[in-house]
C-alpha cells in the first residue's frame, strides 16, 4: 500500500492470481507505454466520423469520476481543496503528469500541468504540435472538479488554452460550470 | 520447457509503479502510465459501435496498430530491462522462442492477459490463448458477435515482429508489422478464452 505525499492519497494495490489482474483502489488497472496513448490521441484527432476528442475526454471523465467519488466517501474527504489536493496527486501517481490546480471554485477553475504523459509521449514520438491534444486530462479535470463540489459527471467544462505539445512552458487548463 | 512461467508471475506481479518528481513513469525505454481499464475499453468500444458498419474494421484495425507499435517498442524494453534480466534472462535456453514464453509470462504478470502460448512454428506463426483479459470487459452480459481484444492482437503481432521480424527499429521503420494477427474466439464473444493466431504478414 502506498501513501503519497502530506494528503496521503492511499492506493491499495492487489493482485488477483486467478484472473491475473491487478487493481487499485478496487478498481481494475493496466499498463500502457506512451505509444499507446499517443496513437489512442492521435486516432481521436483524425477520427471524421466521431467527435473523438470529447469522445476521449468523456471517456476519461466516465472513468475517473467513479474511482475519486468512492475514494472520497470511503475516506470521509469532504473538503473540495483536499479533494482536488488528492486528485493531483493520483494523477501523478499514475504517471499522468505533474498538476497543479490553480485555484477552483464551485463555479470554475484553472489547473497547470508542469509535466504530462500525453504531452511528453506525444513529442517523443512525433515532436510538436500545432493545437492541444490532452484530452485524456479534459475529461480528468472535469471528473475532479464534479467530484470536489459534489456535482454530478458533464458539470464543468475544460478547455487547454496553453498547451506543452505546442511549446508552451506548461499546460493550461480553464475550467467553467455548464 | 525452461521457462518457469510461475516463477516469473510471482515475481514480477509484485511490482509496485508510481510516477517520480514530475509525475511521470519513465521506464524500458517509455513512458507509462497505469490507468484504470476502463478508460481504455471505453474508448475502443464506444469509437467502434460510434464508426458503423462500413468503418468499423478499418477503426478496428487502428486500434490494433496502437497496441503493435505499443508492443513492439515496450516489449524491446521489457526484454532489455534490468526486471528481464533478472527473472526471466536465466531461464532463456532456447531463443527466441523461450523468451516468447517469457514474454507471456511477463505479460500475465503485469495483467494485459492471462494469456499463454499454445503453438509455434519458428518464423512462421503462433498461436495464443488468454483465459482472462481485461478487454473482454466491454462484454458484461449476453455475447458479442465480434471480438474486441484489440490490444491483445497488435501486441501478439509485436512479440513475433521481436522474435523473428529482424533486429529492433526503434523509428519502427523495419521490424515491425512483419506479422499480423487475427482473433479467432473471445471470451466477450461466449468461448471459454479468446484465441490469437499469428502469422507473417503478406
Amino acid at each position: 500500500m502506498a501513501i503519497l505525499g502530506k494528503t496521503q492519497f492511499v492506493l491499495d494495490h492487489k493482485f488477483d492470481r486467478r484472473s491475473s489482474r491487478h487493481s487499485m483502489n478496487g478498481f481494475g488497472h493496466v499498463f500502457h507505454c506512451h505509444h499507446y496513448a499517443s496513437l489512442y490521441t492521435q486516432l481521436a484527432e483524425d477520427a471524421s466520423f466521431v467527435d473523438a476528442r470529447k469522445l476521449l475526454a468523456d471517456c476519461s471523465e466516465d472513468t475517473f469520476y467513479p474511482f475519486l467519488r468512492q475514494y472520497y466517501e470511503r475516506h470521509e474527504t469532504t473538503d473540495p481543496w483536499e479533494r482536488l489536493e488528492l486528485a493531483s496527486q493520483y494523477y501523478a501517481a499514475s504517471g499522468l503528469g505533474a498538476m497543479q490546480i490553480r485555484n477552483a471554485g464551485p463555479d470554475s477553475g484553472e489547473v497547470l500541468l508542469a509535466h504530462s504523459h500525453v504531452d511528453e509521449g506525444w513529442m517523443k514520438k512525433w515532436g510538436k504540435n500545432s493545437t492541444p491534444v490532452n484530452h485524456l486530462t479534459r475529461g480528468y479535470i472535469a471528473a475532479c472538479f464534479s467530484t470536489a463540489f459534489d456535482r454530478p459527471s458533464r458539470s464543468f467544462e475544460v478547455r487547454e488554452v496553453e498547451s506543452l505539445v505546442t511549446g508552451a512552458e506548461r499546460s493550461r487548463f480553464v475550467v467553467v460550470v455548464k | 520447457m525452461a521457462i518457469d512461467r510461475k516463477k516469473i508471475i510471482d515475481d514480477l506481479s509484485k511490482i509496485e509503479v508510481m510516477g517520480n518528481d514530475e509525475g511521470l513513469i519513465p521506464a524500458f525505454g517509455v513512458y507509462i502510465t497505469q490507468l484504470p481499464t476502463r478508460f481504455w475499453n471505453s474508448f475502443a468500444d464506444r469509437l467502434i459501435r460510434q464508426a458503423g458498419p462500413d468503418l468499423q474494421e478499418s477503426a478496428e484495425g487502428l486500434l490494433v496498430n496502437a497496441a503493435h507499435e505499443c508492443g513492439y517498442h515496450t516489449g524491446y524494453g521489457i526484454i532489455t530491462s534490468d526486471e528481464w534480466n533478472s527473472v526471466v534472462k536465466p531461464m532463456v535456453k532456447k531463443v527466441p522462442e523461450d523468451i516468447l514464453y517469457g514474454a507471456y509470462a511477463v505479460f500475465t504478470a503485469w495483467g494485459w492477459a492471462k494469456a499463454d502460448i499454445i503453438e509455434i512454428v519458428p518464423n512462421e506463426r503462433m498461436v495464443v490463448r488468454a483465459y482472462d483479459y481485461y478487454e473482454s470487459d466491454v462484454v458484461s452480459g449476453g455475447i458479442s458477435d465480434r471480438p474486441s481484444a484489440y490490444m491483445l492482437r497488435g501486441v501478439s503481432a509485436a512479440f513475433m515482429d521481436l522474435a523473428y521480424g529482424g533486429e529492433y527499429d526503434p523509428t519502427g521503420k523495419s521490424g515491425l508489422y512483419t506479422f499480423k494477427c487475427t482473433q479467432t474466439q473471445g471470451i466477450e464473444c461466449g468461448d471459454d478464452y479468446g484465441e490469437f493466431i499469428v502469422q507473417r504478414a503478406a
